[in-house]
């Protein structure tokens, strides 16, 4: 009665995730360009998309990823083996159990058998898959501790995640152990389906106990061989053999059932069973409640984001199957950690100490983006830096086990972020190279690099600006001195091919390479960062090659805009 | 001899044919390009904004190629420069180099300084050498104007890369011309192509890369061949974004497809079509410029004979 209103309950709970879940991939969503589109609109797309794809040619691809992705985890494959054995151990003792452990009786009906849990072999195969399963879970854990050097992040979710399996498992051999060992189930069952007294009754009792370990008050010693064959007649004979298969072969159970099987007669073994039982039943419905709201969901999601990805590729088109396809990835991520461990960028984690950096980091937090969900201006603000922080090299897209387009996904989310306003100064670096290349939301790219230039021109005076004397100042430049030896040759000026490419110089520039140097060796540095040219330089080192005296412009023009950008991100945080 | 092939990060995935058409070259003189799955980013990309993360994650790679006994080879400039610029830097600051390796420790990592960095073209010319490329020669190509855009960073700061003269470099040219191709003589040879300032002002980026257009095609270039991943994405991709018409762009070829097609390599597995601006009649005008190697063999035998 009680698993019946334990399990509706769980069901219900399920249930209500997987819509909330269903209805998030068609709700919610990060673009920076377009309105999202309602609900409708974005059901009536997926469906479109799915039936062209189901009628034309592209039916194959889903095949294939059918095959491929999901049957034999050939994305995991590629990566690693170990990777593809820890999941594969899980995976299919999992399915395994699913169908022929939960769902035993129904599965069995499919071809009109019935299901005996304690008859060979789902008696020992169950026992096999549960062991692997543990093996697996055994491995994840090694590689997630193993792979903290290498920067993988392991949060809550994951932890529970592999708990919750290992719990059910272990419950699970330990409930199995302590109901073979259990003298009162025994009695039980010999009770409901035995005709036995007397010396017959003894005589199976001690057979049970020397192979089926039984743990009987009335065997504290040794069980005579005579006895235990009498039993193992009856056994033979009886209606025993119909529905027990030798507890043995439950090999692990019937090792615990050796070690436990004292202590649970000590505590009262009908006790102990059902707290077990109870344990092991609320531990599966747990797990199925909690499905839909943790990482586990991916066993829904991630086969559906692998055919997507086989079928649209890392471009598409369409804007708004774009959106559906990026909640569906959300949805599928695991928080494995393959895509940070590949990431290029991962050594500026080292550096920044900014986790955001990290893909697999950015994508947990993306989500609660996509939800629309308050968030502090101080984590938008780190967040963005992470998403901008990243060399584009696709290393990511191209290694997630569940086929999510991140590149797509962090694109998106970028430019999201610059239009709410946010000022991200790394837009400077040559991070944007392959964001220019790439030619997407160049409306957004502009606006935000004009906000950063904007915040330049508040933090720093431009020598055009100025119309008092400039300041002599004492802030000596100690980064590097060579600018000391700067004789105003103008050699730098004369063959800077930026200077040339202009007809007023002066004007786009603000300050001549030679200028700026002029500008340290008078000791200001602030007009040397608020000079255009700084951001002008195309870092092409000839000013610095040609110099007769030595004098190191470029690296000197680098260490400046480090300098800018430092003295802004200051500004900024107080 | 064997290699860790540092390939960065534009290479894999947008110049792919960059990688794959250098290793088929090297395998012609048995040099092997080891792929390295561990590397990461050289660091460029975040030179502006802070010159420690910039360092950082060269010296990591350099560690790695430490670890598995092999010196680097590197097609990208930038990449070199930054593995370069990396090494000088630590070589003489022992204490960042205590830092960074206290960073590197937790990943089994250290740097000492022992795996060198060499760029492709100096293994081919240094140690291949201008003779033996010659004798492999299959064919070599007639006729075809090759405006060479060396890169910054290969060349500049001197002190850094020690790569090659840097006002008269010679390496560049002596391999291009090996393969019978006429090496233009032209005014951006050595100069920007404006990459570095991508995403950052592209009006001045869109120019300068426009005056190279056009002096490539005034000295009478029929392909510019850029050595810098950053260069060859400028002229392969930026070029489509800012020209108007199509009949306009300048093909892009790389060095070791023209390398590779003299040693007789074909260009599908030189990735020829990859080049987004190379069009099937650009690669018919290789094609049938590649003669035999031997009548230019001969007519120089006779020559030294002459004077005997």
């Amino acid at each position: 009665m009680s698993f019946n209103i334990l399990l509706s309950f769980s069901v219900i709970v399920f249930c209500i995730g997987l819509f909330l879940r269903f209805y998030s991939w068609f709700n919610q969503g990060i673009d920076p360009e377009h309105e999202k589109a309602p609900f409708l609109r974005r059901i009536s797309c997926a469906f479109s998309g799915l039936l062209s794809t189901l009628f034309s040619k592209k039916i194959f691809l889903i095949l294939q990823s059918v095959f491929a992705d999901l049957v034999l985890q050939k994305r995991i494959l590629n990566k690693s083996y170990l990777r593809w054995i820890t999941h594969a151990l899980i995976f299919i003792s999992f399915l395994f159990l699913l169908f022929f452990h939960a769902f035993g009786s129904f599965t069995y009906s499919i071809w009109g058998g019935e299901y005996v849990s304690t008859l060979n072999p789902a008696f020992t195969l169950r026992e096999v898959f549960g062991l692997l399963a543990l093996c697996g879970i055994g491995l994840a854990v090694y590689r997630r501790i193993n792979y903290t050097k290498k920067r993988l992040h392991s949060n809550a979710g994951d932890w529970t995640a592999l708990l919750f399996i290992a719990i059910i498992m272990l419950s699970g051999f330990l409930l199995e152990g302590v109901k073979l060992s259990s003298y009162s189930t025994y009695e039980a069952m010999v009770e409901e389906y035995g005709y036995y007294e007397g010396e017959e009754a003894l005589a199976l009792e001690a057979y049970w106990v020397a192979e089926n370990g039984l743990h009987s008050p009335n065997f504290r010693e040794a069980v005579a061989p005579e006895l235990v064959e009498t039993g193992r007649e009856l056994n033979q004979e009886g209606s025993c053999i119909m529905c027990h298969s030798s507890a043995k072969s439950a090999f692990v159970s019937y090792s615990a059932a050796k070690v436990v099987g004292p202590a649970a007669a000590a505590i009262g073994d009908g006790a102990a069973v059902s707290f077990l039982w109870f344990v092991h039943i609320v531990a599966c419905l747990a797990f199925l409640a909690w499905l839909p709201f943790s990482k586990m969901f991916h066993i829904i999601s991630a086969p559906l984001s692998l055919a997507i990805n086989r079928v649209m590729g890392k471009d598409s088109d369409d804007p708004v199957n774009t959106l559906n396809r990026q909640m569906i990835g959300l949805s599928a991520c695991t928080h494995c950690g393959a895509c940070t461990v590949e990431c290029s960028s991962s050594m500026f984690y080292e550096s920044f100490q900014n986790e955001f950096i990290l893909p697999s980091e950015k994508v947990q937090f993306l989500k609660k983006i996509a939800a629309g969900q308050e968030v502090s201006s101080e984590v938008l603000n780190k967040l963005e830096k992470g998403l901008y922080i990243c060399t584009s090299c696709d290393r990511c897209t191209d290694i997630c086990p569940s086929g999510i387009n991140l590149r797509d996904l962090f694109i998106h989310s970028r430019y999201y972020l610059l239009e709410r306003g946010i000022v991200e100064t790394s837009m400077l670096s040559h991070f944007s190279f392959p964001l220019a290349l790439a030619q997407k939301f160049s409306g957004s790219h502009l606006k935000a690099l004009k906000a950063v230039h904007d915040i330049f021109l508040k933090t720093f005076q431009s020598l055009p600006d100025i119309l008092s004397p400039v300041k002599i100042g004492k802030n000596v430049f100690v980064d590097n001195e060579s600018y000391k030896s700067c004789y105003s040759c103008q050699r730098c000026t004369n063959i800077c091919p930026v200077v040339r490419n202009y007809q007023n110089p002066a004007a786009e520039l603000d300050m001549m390479p030679h200028q700026i140097i002029y500008s340290l060796g008078i000791g200001n540095v602030d007009i040397a960062m608020g000079a255009k040219m700084i951001w002008s330089c195309s870092t092409c080192y000839l000013c610095q090659e040609h110099c007769p005296n030595h004098v190191e412009l470029t690296d000197i023009f680098y260490r400046l805009k480090n300098i800018a950008i430092t003295t802004i991100e200051a500004g900024e945080n107080t | 001899m064997r290699y860790a092939f540092f390939q960065g990060c534009n290479i894999p995935v947008r110049i792919e044919q960059y990688a794959i058409a250098t290793q088929a070259v090297f395998q012609k003189f048995d040099l092997e390009l080891v792929e390295v799955r561990d590397f990461n980013c050289c660091g460029y990309p975040v030179r502006n904004v802070d010159e420690k993360s910039y360092i950082l994650p060269s010296v990591r790679n350099l560690a790695i190629a430490e670890k598995m006994n092999l010196d680097i080879v590197v097609i990208c400039n930038c990449c070199f420069a930054s593995l370069m610029k990396a090494k000088s830097v630590l070589d003489k600051n022992g204490s960042l180099q205590n830092e960074i390796n206290h960073i590197l420790a937790k990943e089994g990592l250290q740097y000492t300084g022992k795996a060198l960095v060499r760029h492709y073209l100096s293994v081919l010319y240094n140690d291949v050498g201008i003779e033996k490329i010659t004798k492999k020669l299959v064919y070599k190509v007639k006729n075809l104007g090759i405006a060479v855009i060396q890169g910054c960073h290969i060349l500049r700061p001197r002190e850094i890369l020690h790569f090659d003269n840097s006002f008269v470099p010679k390496i560049t040219d002596a391999l291009v011309q090996c393969t019978g191709a006429e090496n233009l003589d032209w005014r951006g040879k050595l100069e920007c192509c404006g990459a570095a300032l991508a995403g950052i002002n592209d009006p001045l980026c869109h120019d300068l890369l426009t005056e190279k257009i056009l002096g490539a095609r005034q000295a009478g270039a029929q392909f510019i061949t850029p050595i810098c991943s950053y260069c060859y994405l400028q002229f392969d991709t930026t070029q489509q974004i800012i020209s108007p018409h199509q009949e306009d762009i300048l093909p892009v070829l790389l060095y070791p497809q023209l390398l590779g097609m003299c040693l007789g390599i074909s260009e599908k597995e030189l990735g020829l079509e990859k080049n987004r601006t190379i069009g099937p009649q650009d690669i018919e005008k290789i094609t049938s410029s590649l003669g035999s190697p031997e009548e230019d063999r001969k007519k120089r035998k006779k020559k030294i004979k002459q004077p005997a």
